[in-house]
């Protein structure tokens, strides 16, 4: 019913023959189509406009990786979650399956920016670390201006 | 630190007014002070957890919270003052800022310059008269950012996102990774709000149908949102008879714009763009208010975190100086938006130093020159109204400028239809 304006990957008798991969080098946004052989090879690719793009297209076609974002519950923390990330690109494929291995990791302050959270995520030797850092609940420091409280900052 | 001899104040702690409080302090101002609303430094930041944060500014792929670490790190290091859960509530032209907290009451400071970095906000559903029933499940997808985010919680679970905005498609990516379906993003333009980036990694990548020309003409559901009516919409963005489809949901997001936020800024007297919804301002961005400055997002909205500290450090240098009684030379030649384009900032240029401009065009098009007057022409393959451009002057092309107004423009193209 809904009509789907993203890359398809075109399949006859099972075998996939085309795959559409939107360059996003630069604002132009080329919509080339790769032309698979048998064996999962390129044949051709059509539709770039210069030769970082077919190069981009390339490499998103045979390994396509993103950085893998997420938060995670927090224990004794007044702050629910805290955000993190992972170190290096893991493949796109996985990003789903990271997602879950995440829902059962608690971070327990105090959290740095950068700590690892979780060694090697589904064995692909990528590490989940923080991104921001997390407090066990906050310091009110008072600074010397008359007794006026100034609270220390927590990002 | 007296409060009577505040050098530079900064309105907001965002990633511009932690730019800009940090480049004033850098220039020489003594005491700089933030004044802050929320618990902590980084404004929107906190919630923005994905990464594509700092690529041009620490050349480093960061996350919003990362970018934001950094600034606030150094804010620390400068010893600039922070005022955090302080709400400005006004600002006159003679710069008297009143702000209130829970710990002082009711605060009234003459700082000699003020930065103004409030940032932006969204457009919500009563800006778009959307028509239906007022359920609840209809959120603007930065206050849904902020559910999933900072504070733990689901908006729905079966999401329809309506605006193909850079928070929409990033949020459709993270709903889905915590496994909420996400209907269809859909957008009333023939081409996407957002960036290409984001519509690759956020949409593309999850197989999330995109609907390009339709819009949400009806909304269902009594106490919460039931169902959503989309229909195509002509070229003049008028939904077309019989090509309404119903589709079932519990959530509708909003991803249609964001506004520069100026309630101060209109009370200091501070003259808005309606072009940009933000401050008119010159090269060093200096409103018509003289010693106040705006960067960022206050002064319009752009596409990339990098731009908006980029920006606000040049408001932050300004106004140390203002404070330092060291003034810019004030010739001022106008800029103009010309044919296909919306909007360019600053709006006026000294003519004598450097400048690189923001413009943002009407319709996409392509096979274009850019044009400032007859100083500057760049041939560009496309222009879209989701990429900002960026014009690099130098002072002696700036010289060769005769008039005291000069057009910015795009010319010769053939328009494209279909993004």
């Amino acid at each position: 019913m809904m009509r789907l304006s993203y890359p398809l990957r075109v399949q006859k008798g099972g075998k996939m023959v085309e795959e559409k991969i939107v360059c996003i080098g630069c604002p132009l946004g080329c919509r080339t189509t790769l032309k698979i052989g048998g064996r999962g090879e390129v044949l051709k690719v059509l539709g770039y406009k210069c030769n970082q793009g077919r190069q981009y297209v390339l490499e998103e076609y045979r390994n396509p990786v993103r950085i893998f974002t997420a938060t995670i519950r927090t224990e004794k923390s007044p702050r629910p979650l805290l955000p993190v990330r992972t170190n290096r690109p893991i493949l796109k494929s996985k990003l789903k399956e990271a997602t879950l291995t995440l829902v059962r990791v608690k971070a327990k302050p105090p959290v740095k920016v950068g700590q690892v959270i979780l060694s090697n995520l589904l064995n692909s030797g990528v590490d989940v670390v923080a991104t921001d850092d997390l407090f066990p609940y906050p310091t009110l420091t008072l600074k010397g201006e008359g007794g006026v409280g100034v609270k220390e900052c927590t990002i | 630190m007296k409060r009577s001899d505040i050098d530079v104040a900064v309105i907001g702690s965002g990633p511009a007014g932690m730019a800009a409080a940090i480049r004033a302090k850098e220039e020489g101002a003594e005491h700089v002070l933030i004044l802050e609303r929320q618990e902590q430094l980084g404004g929107l930041l906190h919630q923005c957890v994905h990464n594509g944060f700092g690529l041009f500014y620490f050349e480093q792929d960061l996350t919003g919270p990362e970018y934001g670490h950094r600034f606030a790190e150094k804010v620390k290091d400068l010893g600039i003052q922070v005022l955090l859960e302080t709400m400005v509530t006004q600002i006159s032209p003679d710069r008297q800022i009143s702000a209130v907290n829970n710990r002082e009451g009711v605060l009234r400071l003459k700082p000699k310059s003020i930065v103004l970095a409030m940032g932006c906000r969204e457009r919500s559903r009563g800006q778009l008269n959307v028509p239906g029933t007022r359920p609840a499940g209809i959120f603007t997808a930065g206050t849904a950012q902020r559910f999933v985010n900072v504070e733990g919680w689901i908006p729905g679970r079966k999401v329809v996102i309506l605006g193909s905005g850079d928070i929409g498609m990033i949020m459709a990516r993270r709903l889905t990774l915590e496994g909420v379906e996400v209907k269809a993003v859909v957008e009333i333009l023939p081409y996407i709000g957002g960036l290409t980036r984001n519509e690759v990694q956020c949409l593309h990548d999850f197989r999330i149908p995109l609907l390009l020309e339709h819009t949400v003409t009806e909304i269902h559901g009594q106490q919460r949102l039931e169902a959503v009516t989309i229909a195509k919409v002509n070229k003049d963005k008028k939904p077309v008879n019989d090509t309404g489809q119903m589709i079932e949901c519990d959530t509708l997001l909003l991803s249609v714009g964001l506004i520069p936020e100026n309630e101060l800024s209109r009370m200091a007297g501070v003259a808005l763009d309606p072009l940009t919804g933000g401050p008119v301002v010159d090269q060093w961005r200096e409103t018509n208010v003289s010693g106040i400055f705006a960067g960022g997002n206050v002064v319009h909205v752009h596409d990339l975190v990098d731009d908006v500290s980029r920006e606000a450090e040049i408001a932050g240098t300004w106004a140390a100086r203002f404070a330092k009684k060291e003034e810019a030379e004030k010739e001022k030649k106008i800029l103009k938006p010309g044919r296909n384009i919306r909007y360019v900032v600053p709006q006026t240029i000294s003519a004598q130093h450097d400048v690189t401009l923001y413009a943002r065009v009407k319709d996409m098009e392509e096979n274009v020159t850019l044009k400032v007057g007859d100083i500057f022409s760049e041939s560009l393959r496309v222009v879209k109204p989701g990429e900002m451009l960026k014009i690099h002057l130098s002072h002696s092309q700036l010289r060769q400028l005769k008039d005291d107004a000069v057009e910015l423009s795009v010319e010769g193209a053939k328009r494209r239809q279909n993004g």
